[in-house]
């Protein structure tokens, strides 16, 4: 059952910028959903768009069948309880300990105080933070203030979560540990997850599927693995070609041979094309 | 001497009234003021063009006014509202009229520090804007509000200091008095030395207190 629907959605600024132009996707309950793009390729509009931070000025978002163009200012925030939230900058309030920041949805959502003690300490073990509950933001490493805001975007049990380059500002040992923590949240609790990133490393980690967007438009959408193996587009082929070329990690270098495998093509091969 | 002490103390007891009072009722003013703009501006969470060059423009024309003037433009108002235009608590009038726009400014710049992506995860979440100013930005900007208020308190001290002129009071009142008028030098000095030593202690209050609670 889809759970997120964009039909023909698109952003145009009111400087006559156009970040996204029908963009037609269709994200599954339950799901890890990869959008990746180059910089400056809407990604992040698109992110925005999903929960009306940024209102489209085409097309409509559905959630679970509900369109959001209808939705009344309150109730677009009740729906935003229902969608969770991660950022390349973690984005924490800097004045709050780590459990008030994780507290923070709960109030606003005017939770009980009992209620979102119990909540605040079970999602600290989730993500392994018990031994921080007092820190200041401001004390933690990367990897640990962004596990304070997978939690507190975890808090009100919402049914999606959008992570908009959320390990994009952490080393490669970081994100496979924040990775790890989403693959198994989405695993344990059939959460559906939106992964909006440049980097294509994150999105054969964790993704089930994958749309790339080139310039304002769905360049390519498919299961992860073939879309990579077999892009059709320049869009996607430049992706990967630009991530492969740069990155000189073992990862990358592993991930090449599997394509090559795959494909069956040789080195030589590859060169040729190139 | 022997009477000097205690027309100073009183002096002193004086100026701490009006300045501790004005800055209170400035805020009342000022803090809505701040927050209406950062909230009406063109990045806030609710833009409002209009009604944010509205306020910006009322705010600028109160600054552009010098004190001395307003001081006795204000007088009638004074009067209306205080029932007499001598004293220091006539003088709250004019020192909250001038202090506020000041305010407004101050409260606007510490809020437009707060990072604007705590704002996002605050809409994210969906959060209303009121809850966003309660919540975010005020929390968010508490040290930065702190170090403002230490500003204003001083700068309202300055102002009092001038309403001696029209006998509002206070050691303003007493180092022109004596001072200025009966040039006793020594009078106006150990009065100017007092109002040194008040805006040093509320400066530097100010500024410990808004760094041991601040855990940026």
């Amino acid at each position: 059952m889809s759970i997120i629907e964009l039909q023909g959605l698109g952003k145009r600024y009111p400087n006559g910028l156009v970040a996204l132009e029908g963009i037609d996707l269709t994200i599954e309950a339950g799901e890890v959903f990869g959008i990746i793009g180059k910089s400056g390729a809407g990604k992040s509009t698109l992110a925005r768009c999903v929960n009306f931070l940024e209102r489209p000025t085409a097309g409509e978002v559905l959630f679970e069948g509900q369109p959001l163009s209808r939705m009344s200012r309150t109730q677009i925030h009740k729906l935003r309880q229902s969608i969770g939230m991660i950022f390349q900058q973690f984005n924490l309030l800097m004045q709050r300990t780590v459990t008030e920041n994780i507290s923070f949805p709960m109030e606003i959502a005017g939770w009980k105080r009992a209620d979102i003690h119990a909540r605040a300490a079970e999602l600290l073990a989730l993500v392994g933070l018990e031994d921080k509950a007092k820190s200041y933001p401001k004390q933690l490493s990367g990897g640990q203030r962004q596990r304070v805001a997978i939690a507190r975007a975890l808090a009100t049990h919402p049914k999606v979560l959008i992570c908009d380059e959320a390990t994009s500002a952490l080393d490669p040992g970081t994100t496979r540990d924040i990775l790890s923590l989403l693959r198994d949240i989405n695993r344990r609790f059939g959460l559906t997850i939106l992964v909006i990133t440049h980097e294509m490393r994150v999105v054969e980690t964790i993704c089930h599927r994958v749309a790339i967007l080139g310039g304002t438009h769905v360049a390519e959408v498919g299961n992860v693995r073939e879309v990579f193996a077999n892009p059709r587009t320049s869009a996607a082929r430049e992706l990967l070609h630009a991530d492969g070329g740069i990155t000189t990690d073992g990862a990358a270098i592993t991930r090449l041979a599997r394509l090559l495998e795959e494909r069956g093509l040789t080195a030589e091969e590859v060169l040729e094309r190139v | 001497m022997s009477d000097l002490l205690p027309m100073l103390l009183r002096g002193l007891r004086e100026t701490l009234y009006m300045t501790v009072l004005s800055t209170a009722l400035a805020y009342i003013i000022g803090l809505p003021l701040g927050i209406l703009l950062v909230v009406t501006g063109r990045d806030g969470i609710r833009p409002a063009r209009v009604l944010h060059g509205f306020v910006g423009l009322i705010i600028n024309l109160a600054r552009s006014i010098p004190f001395l003037i307003l001081l006795i433009a204000v007088l009638p108002v004074t009067r209306f509202i205080v029932g007499t235009t001598i004293g220091s608590t006539a003088t709250v009038v004019p020192l909250v009229l001038g202090a506020a726009p000041f305010i407004a400014r101050l409260v606007e710049s510490s809020l437009n520090e707060v990072d604007r992506g705590a704002v996002e995860a605050g809409r994210a979440m969906g959060a209303s804007s009121m809850q966003i100013i309660l919540k975010v930005l005020l929390p968010e900007a508490k040290p930065s509000l702190l170090l403002g208020a230490a500003i204003a308190l001083t700068t309202i001290l300055g102002y009092s200091a001038m309403a001696g002129i029209v006998g509002g009071g206070g050691l303003g009142d007493i180092a022109i008095r004596y001072g200025y008028y009966r040039y006793q030098k020594d009078t106006m000095l150990i009065t100017v030395a007092i109002l040194v030593v008040v805006v040093q202690v509320f400066q530097e209050a100010g500024a410990k207190i808004a760094k041991v609670i601040d855990k940026r």
